[in-house]
């Protein structure tokens, strides 16, 4: 009689609840437990060194030797078959790689009598398949740890995965010790955690980064206890989830969030994030910080945006924007508008929003910023002014190098030529009276000429200093009238004047004085001889207006079309049968012009003339300095 | 000497005292004088078959129609006057612009600063009396 093998005594073994069996790799039994010779109604020491194959009946024997030799190589084979000497009834048989030292030195067996109809072997064999299948489909590193006394662990199963993502090959990793495997300091923290799972019996969890062949891999490694009949546990079936491309993505968007973050401190814009679903907009830090508006919620409704657009830009920002979201597949939208501050003062804003569309074109959200933009504007404003005001200045410029080389010359050269013809006339002839009094009248003219100048100097010198008051237009008018009395009675015209006493302008009185002088002065010298003169002067005040003065007469009026917007210009004049210098209405428009006014005319041939002036409340507010 | 002389200028001092330089260099003893340049194109253009002027002292800065204005409105005449009618420019500006703008009418014979000086009459009367169709 044999002996069984020197084996180191498993008192675990001995106790199985199970029928359990060792065989070398001949397929001779090393060693068995009582449940197992009770099965084959065998004492136990008459199987030691017997052949596992003698048990098997004729027809399993080639299939049985083919399972042994599997399970042999690595792999876990169930089988089903009667053994000879036992129950007529097929006995279920698990077959496992014995391991020593990390080398297979047989197979260990496990027995129980099959409880299934004839048909459970063949659909036992189906779900192991389906099992086996199912562990190596799954991307998780999956793998059966035996426990081993002296808190060692051995490798008995590993998937595809385990592979996979190890690099290590199947054959090197199965039968082999944890601390084969796993090195430091992984090993140590493994260690700790598989004991925890042992003495608590219950499941730990935990994320590990470990370097493998294939790279860094994070995961979150757990391992569960498997427990025998009696309690205890012999084996731990560990999961490594990969949680490499969760981190990486979780990483990237940390470090895109913080980015994000850092800009919206640098930004001074307002963004913003509409969602047009909930038509709620999340807002950046910039509301608050460009336009002082706290938010109580955020995200708060669209319609919180919307009350802060001034009246006037509301529907045309409202329209344009709700326009290229709906009814275009563009992806940007840019609007400048005029928006309210905390303090109640207007910013002007440049916003601007990317429209973010799913794949059918639908608009999802709108995220933008809005620039505050008003000092630019007012820089841009200020600007313009000035250009407004330099090129009057140079239009005026202009004017002057045209009267200097026209009019101021016309006169003189007269003098000039006088001057030569005197000398060269009898001194007793008509010629020689009539030359001296014609060199005296242009050096007259001259003179004349001058005053203008100077007079239409003093207007600009003035407009720097001008400190607009409160006129009363009715009795600047009719103080004019009393100065033009007798031209007035001579021309046997008539006045009628309707401005309210009560009515005030801001202006300059000596401003107003000298524009209707100058208006009604040519009414008079420009009447008709075929009608009586008639003069109508009305002032109108409109409370959120301005006040608007109208000076109509029946006179003889002259050619609009022609004249077009020469009225106005210095030394035009349009009638050849009356003297004129045709400086008036240059005047009267440098006055309505001083005071921040406009002025028009309106003339018909023989018909008459109407000068329309125009005041805004804040005409002087717009005057450029 | 009759050589047909118009003067058309809004400025009666001015006429006045071109009349008299001309009448003391003896230029022409039939001059007619225009304050309106309206009333000279009508003149002209009713005479210019039988007897156009010779020459004519043109003012620029008239109201109602300038010398310009007077210049084109007898453009539809210019081949009929050319060599006929001599058109002078008598102006007080000084401005070169409107030296260039002259030199586009065919019919512009000259332009001359005012006021007009002897000189300036003789040289004018030099060469229209040098040309085969003036003078007797």
């Amino acid at each position: 009689m044999q002996k069984w093998d020197e084996l180191p005594v498993n008192r675990r073994f001995e106790q199985s609840a199970a029928a359990v069996f060792m065989l070398n790799e001949d397929g001779n039994f090393r060693q068995c437990n009582a449940r197992f010779t009770a099965l084959l109604g065998l004492p136990t020491a008459q199987l030691a060194g017997t052949s596992f194959f003698q048990l098997l009946p004729p027809e399993s024997a080639a299939y049985g030797r083919q399972c042994f030799e599997r399970a042999a190589a690595g792999e876990m084979v169930h089988l089903e078959t009667v053994l000879l000497g036992a129950s007529p009834q097929k006995q279920s048989l698990h077959l496992f790689p014995l391991l020593a030292d990390g080398q297979i030195r047989g197979v260990y067996g496990m027995a129980s009598v099959g409880l299934e109809p004839p048909s459970a072997p063949l659909a036992l064999q189906e779900r192991e398949h389906q099992l086996s299948v199912i562990f190596d489909s799954i991307a998780d590193v999956t793998f059966v740890l035996n426990v081993e006394p002296d808190g060692r662990y051995r490798f008995t199963f590993a998937n595809k995965a385990f592979q996979r993502t190890t690099g290590l090959p199947p054959e090197k990793v199965i039968g082999s010790y944890v601390d084969a495997i796993i090195p430091e300091p992984s090993l140590s923290l493994v260690l700790a955690k598989y004991q925890e799972a042992v003495t608590t019996q219950k499941r730990v969890a935990w994320l590990e980064t470990s370097d493998y062949p294939t790279g860094q891999v994070t995961g979150e490694v757990s391992v569960t206890p498997v427990l025998d009949e009696a309690g205890v546990c012999t084996q731990l079936v560990g999961v490594v989830h990969d949680l490499t491309d969760q981190k990486r993505t979780e990483e990237a968007l940390r470090l895109s969030n913080e980015r994000f973050q850092y800009v919206l401190r640098a930004t001074t814009d307002a963004i913003y994030d509409w969602n047009i679903a909930t038509d709620t907009i999340y807002w950046g830090e910039g509301l608050e910080t460009s336009f002082g508006h706290q938010l109580e919620q955020n995200p708060s409704p669209f319609n919180i945006w919307l009350a802060l657009v001034h009246p006037q830009d509301k529907d045309r920002v409202l329209n344009g924007k709700l326009w290229e979201v709906n009814h275009s597949t563009t992806t940007l939208w840019q609007d400048e508008y005029r928006f309210k501050q905390k303090n109640g003062s207007w910013a002007v804003v440049f916003d601007r929003g990317y429209i973010v569309r799913d794949a059918t074109g639908k608009p999802e959200r709108m995220i933008g910023s809005m620039q505050d933009i008003t000092e630019r504007k007012e820089t841009e404003e200020r600007q313009r002014l000035m250009a407004d005001k330099l090129f009057k200045q140079n239009a005026d410029l202009q004017q002057f190098a045209y009267i200097v080389s026209h009019n101021l010359r016309a006169p003189l050269a007269n003098a000039i030529g006088y001057a030569d013809l005197i000398s060269r006339v009898e001194k007793d002839s008509p010629v020689f009276d009539e030359s001296v009094k014609n060199l005296q009248t242009s050096m007259e003219l001259l003179d004349e000429i001058l005053t203008d100048v100077t007079s239409i100097l003093s207007i600009r010198d003035k407009q720097g200093g001008y400190r607009p008051e409160p006129v009363a237009l009715a009795a600047v008018c009719q103080q004019a009238l009393l100065g033009l009395e007798e031209p007035l009675q001579e021309s046997g015209g008539q006045i009628i004047c309707d401005i309210p006493e009560t009515l005030r302008v801001r202006g300059n009185r000596a401003y107003f004085h000298s524009i209707f002088h100058n208006l009604i002065s040519n009414a008079i010298k420009y009447r008709s001889d075929e009608r009586p003169l008639r003069i109508e002067i009305k002032a109108v005040d409109k409370p959120h207006e301005g006040t608007t003065i109208t000076i109509a007469d029946n006179g003889s009026g002259f050619n609009q079309k022609k004249a077009g917007e020469d009225v106005f210009q210095l030394y035009r004049r349009f009638h050849t049968d009356k003297r004129g210098r045709g400086i008036g209405l240059f005047l009267v428009k440098s006055h309505v012009e001083s005071m921040g006014g406009q002025i028009t005319v309106e003339s018909r041939m023989n018909e008459g003339t109407r000068f329309i002036l125009y005041f805004s409340h804040h005409a002087d507010e717009n005057l450029p300095d | 000497m009759q050589m047909k002389t118009y003067l058309i200028d809004d400025d009666d001092l001015g006429i006045y005292l071109t009349e008299q330089l001309l009448r003391a260099e003896g230029f022409s003893n039939c001059i007619s004088t225009f304050q309106s340049a309206t009333e000279a194109l009508t003149t002209l253009v009713g005479e210019k078959k039988a007897a156009p002027p010779d020459v004519v002292f043109l003012d620029l800065n008239m109201p109602v129609m300038n010398g310009w204005e007077f210049l084109d409105a007898l453009k539809p005449y210019q081949d009929e006057l050319a060599g006929r009618c001599h058109i002078y420019i008598l102006t007080s500006s000084l401005a070169l612009s409107d030296m260039e703008k002259a030199k586009r009418y065919t019919l512009v014979a000259g332009l001359i600063h005012k006021p007009i000086d002897s000189e300036e009459i003789r040289a004018i009367h030099s060469r229209l009396a040098g040309e085969p169709n003036n003078g007797e």
